[in-house]
C-alpha cells in the first residue's frame, strides 16, 4: 500500500516536497527573485543564470532552521506545526517578525546572487534570469524517494526551459547543478542544455587571464561543499580560483578537505529531519575549517553555508566570517 | 512515524553524549593513522582491492552454487554443513546440535548478532560468553554493540573497571593491562570446559570448504580450536571460490580494518584429526571432533538478485566506511539496527525484509559520500540509500 509506505517518509521531507508541487519551490513562499528586482536582468537569452531555491531563500530558510531548531532540541514536533504560524506565536517564535529582521539586516550588496551577478557581468557575460518564472529542480523530490514526481517535473523544466530556447546554463547551487548535469539526463531523453557551475565559468576567465584582487590580505579557508566535489569534482577549480586572488592567504584545511572534506551536516535533506544533530554535525565541521587559522570561511552552497554560519554562532567565535565564493569574487572584482 | 520519532530522540541523545564524541574522536585518528601506515607499508593492497571487487561480483552472481559447493567441501572434510533460509531456521539447526544447559564460548559474529544468537542460546538454558573483550563488556553491560569491530568503543575505562570489579568481586583498577589480564582469567577457564565453541567467518572458499578468521586477541582460535564441539555461523556472502580469493579477500579485509597484519588468521576446513597411529585417520585430536556450518539466507539470496542492492553484498565488513561517517562519529551505533551506517540500512532492509525498521536508517544518511571513497570495494551506500527511500516513498 503505498499510502501506508508513505508514512514512513520524515514529515520535513514531505514539507518540502508538498512546497515544490504546490508552489513550484521548496520554500512554498513567493517572491524568490527580490534580490534582483533592480538589477535589470532579461528574462531572454540563450544563456541562463539558475539562481535556485537555496540561495533565493536564503535569509527566510536560515531563520527557519534556527526556529526549527530550537524547537527540535526541546524536543517539539515542529514538522506539524511549520505551517500552523499562530502555534508559533505562541512559542514566541514569530516568524514573519523574523523574516522580516534578516531581510533587513542582510543588505542586498552582501547577496550571493547579486554577487555573482556582477561577477558574470564584470566578465562580460550578461545571463537570462526568469525571476519568478525560475522552475525548481525538484532535488528535494529525488531525495525524498518520489523519483517518479521528480521524473514528472524534469518533464516540465525542460519543456520550458526549450520554450525559451535556453542553450546554456549557469547554475548557482551544487545540487541545482548536480541535478541539471546528471540526473536530469538519466530522466530525459534529449537533454541538451549544457549546464556550469559559476566557479567553473570564473576559473575559465582567471585561465584566460583575468585577475581577482582584493583591498586587503585575509586568510582564508575553503569548504567542499559534497556535491560539488564528490559529485561534481569541482575540487581543483575552487582552489586555484582562491590561490589566484591577490590578497587571500589560501590556507586549506589539512586532512578532511577535497575528496575527503566532511560533510557540513545538511545534506540529503538531513537537515530537515534531524535539526538539532544537524547543528551538531556543523558545529564539528566549523572546528575542522577554524584549524587552519583562517578569519574566513569560503564555500560554495547555500546549504552550507546557512550550516556554517549556524556553527560559527555556536562556537561565539566572533571575528569570523562566513562567505560564499560569489561575495569573496565580487569583493575582489578588477574595477572597469 | 513513531518508530521515526523514537529513533531521532535516541539519536539526539547519543549526539549530545560527550562520551561517545570523545571515544570516537580518538578512533576515528588512529584508524586513519593505521590505515594509512598499512595502505603505505603494503601498497599492492590498492590494487587487490579491485581485485576483491571483481572476486565479490562474480561471487555474488553465482552464489547459490559456490554455497552449495562450500557445503559439499567441508562434508567431505568430514565438517557438517547446513543452509538456513531464515533466523529461525538457523536457530534451530544451532538448537538440535547445543540442546540446553551448555557451556559455550563464543566470538563476535554480526551474523549471530543478526539472528539474536547469544539471547537464544541463553533463553534455552546455556551459559553463554562472549570471548571478543569488546563484546565481553558489552555482554556485561547488556547493551548493544556500538561498532562491527569495536563494540565497546564508547565504554572509557573507568566503567570497564566498575564493570569488572562487579563481576570479580575484586578491586581492579581502571588500567587497561590490569583490566585485559582480568578478563584472560575470567575467560581462560571458560575455553576449555565450555562443550561447545561458536564464531563467524570473515571469507570461505568454495573450493576446500575453509573459513577465513581473522583476529588479534586469539579467542576466536581458542573458540574454534578447545571446547568438542564447534559451530559456525556464517553469511552466505561471505563464499568466494577458490581459497585464493579467499586470501585476497582477507588481506583486504584487515588492511582496511586498519592493520598491517592482523595477529591471527584461521583457516579451519574440518574437525581435528589425527593419522599418527597406523596411519588410520581419527577425528577429534586436540580440536574439536565435530564441526557445523551453518550459512545463513535471511534474504541474501533475494538481494543478489536485485541489480540495484546487489552490490551490498559486496560489503567485506573492514569497519572503514563508519569512521568518516559524520554521523557515526556523534552517535557511534545508534545510526543503525544491527548493522550500522548507510550500508547498514541497505542490510536491515533486506535481512529483515522489514522496511519500517529501515526507513529511519537510510533517511538517516547525509548522502555525502565520504564512505565510498574509503570502501575498498567501492559500494555505493549513499545511493543505494536514495533508492531505498524511493522503495519506501513510492512503494514500488
Amino acid at each position: 500500500m503505498p499510502i501506508k509506505r508513505e508514512r514512513l517518509v520524515p514529515e520535513g521531507l514531505l514539507l518540502l516536497r508538498n512546497n515544490i508541487l504546490t508552489k513550484g519551490n521548496i520554500f512554498g513562499s513567493s517572491a524568490k527573485a527580490k534580490w534582483a528586482s533592480d538589477l535589470g536582468l532579461s528574462s531572454q537569452g540563450e544563456t541562463l543564470f539558475f539562481a535556485g531555491c537555496g540561495y533565493q531563500f536564503l535569509d527566510g530558510a536560515e531563520a527557519t532552521l534556527s526556529a526549527v531548531r530550537a524547537l527540535d532540541k526541546r524536543g517539539l514536533a515542529w514538522e506539524r506545526t511549520l505551517g500552523m504560524t499562530s502555534f508559533l506565536n505562541k512559542l514566541g517564535i514569530n516568524l514573519g517578525e523574523l523574516y522580516g529582521k534578516l531581510t533587513h539586516r542582510a543588505r542586498l550588496s552582501d547577496n550571493p546572487l547579486r554577487n555573482a551577478v556582477e561577477v558574470l557581468q564584470g566578465m562580460d557575460i550578461a545571463p537570462g534570469y526568469l525571476a519568478e518564472e525560475e522552475p525548481c529542480c525538484a532535488a528535494p523530490l529525488y531525495y525524498a524517494g518520489f523519483q517518479e514526481e521528480f521524473g514528472d517535473r524534469a518533464v516540465e523544466t525542460q519543456r520550458q526551459l526549450q520554450a525559451r530556447g535556453i542553450k546554456k546554463v549557469i547554475s548557482m547551487v551544487p545540487s541545482c547543478t548536480y541535478t541539471l548535469r546528471e540526473l536530469f539526463p538519466r530522466f530525459l531523453t534529449e537533454w541538451e542544455v549544457e549546464v556550469s557551475h559559476f566557479l567553473e565559468v570564473v576559473w575559465e576567465r582567471i585561465q584566460q587571464g583575468m585577475q581577482f584582487r582584493l583591498p586587503l590580505e585575509i586568510t582564508v579557508t575553503y569548504h567542499d561543499p559534497c556535491v560539488l566535489s564528490r559529485n561534481l569534482g569541482l575540487i581543483e577549480e575552487p582552489r586555484e580560483i582562491l590561490r589566484s586572488i591577490e590578497g587571500v592567504d589560501f590556507a586549506d584545511v589539512e586532512r578532511n578537505k577535497e575528496e575527503w572534506s566532511t560533510c557540513c551536516g545538511g545534506g540529503g535533506g538531513f537537515e530537515v529531519i534531524f535539526p538539532e544533530v544537524s547543528h551538531i554535525l556543523a558545529v564539528n565541521r566549523v572546528k575542522e575549517l577554524l584549524a587552519t587559522g583562517a578569519s574566513v570561511i569560503v564555500t560554495s552552497c547555500p546549504g552550507c553555508l546557512i550550516q556554517l554560519r549556524e556553527g560559527v554562532k555556536e562556537l561565539k567565535e566572533e571575528g569570523v566570517q562566513v562567505m560564499d565564493m560569489a561575495q569573496l569574487l565580487r569583493n575582489a572584482l578588477p574595477e572597469k | 512515524m513513531s518508530k521515526l520519532r523514537a529513533y531521532k530522540k535516541r539519536l539526539q541523545e547519543a549526539a549530545r553524549d560527550p562520551q561517545i564524541s570523545i571515544a570516537l574522536e580518538r578512533a576515528i585518528a588512529s584508524y586513519r593513522k593505521n590505515v594509512d601506515e598499512a595502505l603505505k607499508k603494503f601498497p599492492h593492497t590498492l590494487k587487490m582491492a579491485e581485485e576483491v571487487r571483481q572476486i565479490k561480483e562474480e561471487s555474488i552472481s553465482r552464489l547459490g552454487d559456490l554455497v552449495e559447493q562450500a557445503c559439499e567441501a567441508i562434508r567431505e572434510n568430514k565438517g557438517e554443513a547446513f543452509v538456513a533460509r531464515t533466523p529461525d531456521e538457523a536457530l534451530e539447526i544451532i538448537d538440535g546440535i547445543v540442546g540446553s544447559g551448555k557451556l559455550i564460548v563464543k566470538g563476535k559474529s554480526l551474523t549471530g548478532e543478526e539472528i539474536d544468537l547469544r539471547e537464544h542460546l541463553e533463553e534455552r538454558g546455556n551459559e553463554v560468553y562472549e570471548t571478543d573483550l569488546g563484546e565481553y563488556i558489552v555482554q556485561l553491560l547488556g547493551i548493544k554493540p556500538m561498532h562491527l569491530l569495536a563494540p565497546a568503543i564508547h565504554v572509557p575505562k573507568e566503567e570497564v573497571a566498575k564493570l569488572l570489579s562487579k563481576v570479580t568481586g575484586k578491586d581492579i583498577p581502571p588500567d587497561i593491562q590490569a583490566e585485559v589480564a582480568t578478563v584472560r582469567e575470567i575467560l581462560r577457564d571458560k575455553f576449555f570446559r565450555a562443550q561447545v565453541g561458536m564464531s563467524g567467518a570473515n571469507v570461505v572458499a568454495a573450493d576446500t570448504g575453509t573459513l577465513f578468521q581473522i583476529e588479534n586477541e586469539g579467542n576466536i582460535r581458542l573458540s574454534s580450536a578447545a571446547p568438542p564441539v564447534y559451530i559456525a555461523l556464517v553469511g552466505m556472502e561471505k563464499v568466494v571460490p577458490t581459497i585464493e580469493d579467499a586470501f585476497k579477500v582477507a588481506e583486504v579485509t584487515w588492511r582496511y580494518a586498519g592493520y598491517t597484519v592482523p595477529a591471527y588468521l584461521n583457516l579451519v576446513s574440518g574437525p581435528s584429526k589425527t593419522g599418527d597411529i597406523e596411519k588410520v585417520t581419527t577425528y577429534g585430536a586436540h580440536g574439536p571432533k565435530e564441526m557445523y556450518v551453518i550459512f545463513l539466507d535471511a534474504g541474501r539470496s533475494q538481494l543478489a538478485q536485485d541489480p540495484v542492492f546487489q552490490e551490498a553484498l559486496y560489503c567485506l565488513r573492514c569497519g572503514g566506511c563508519l569512521y568518516e561517517c559524520p554521523l557515526f562519529a556523534v552517535t557511534a551505533g545508534r545510526f543503525g539496527d544491527k548493522y550500522f551506517g548507510g550500508i547498514g540500512a541497505i542490510w536491515t532492509a533486506f535481512v529483515t525484509g522489514d522496511l519500517a525498521k529501515a526507513a529511519p536508517l537510510t533517511y538517516s544518511c547525509l548522502s555525502c559520500g565520504r564512505c565510498k571513497v574509503r570502501c575498498p570495494v567501492e559500494i555505493d551506500a549513499p545511493q543505494m540509500c536514495l533508492e531505498l527511500r524511493k522503495r519506501i516513498a513510492e512503494g514500488s
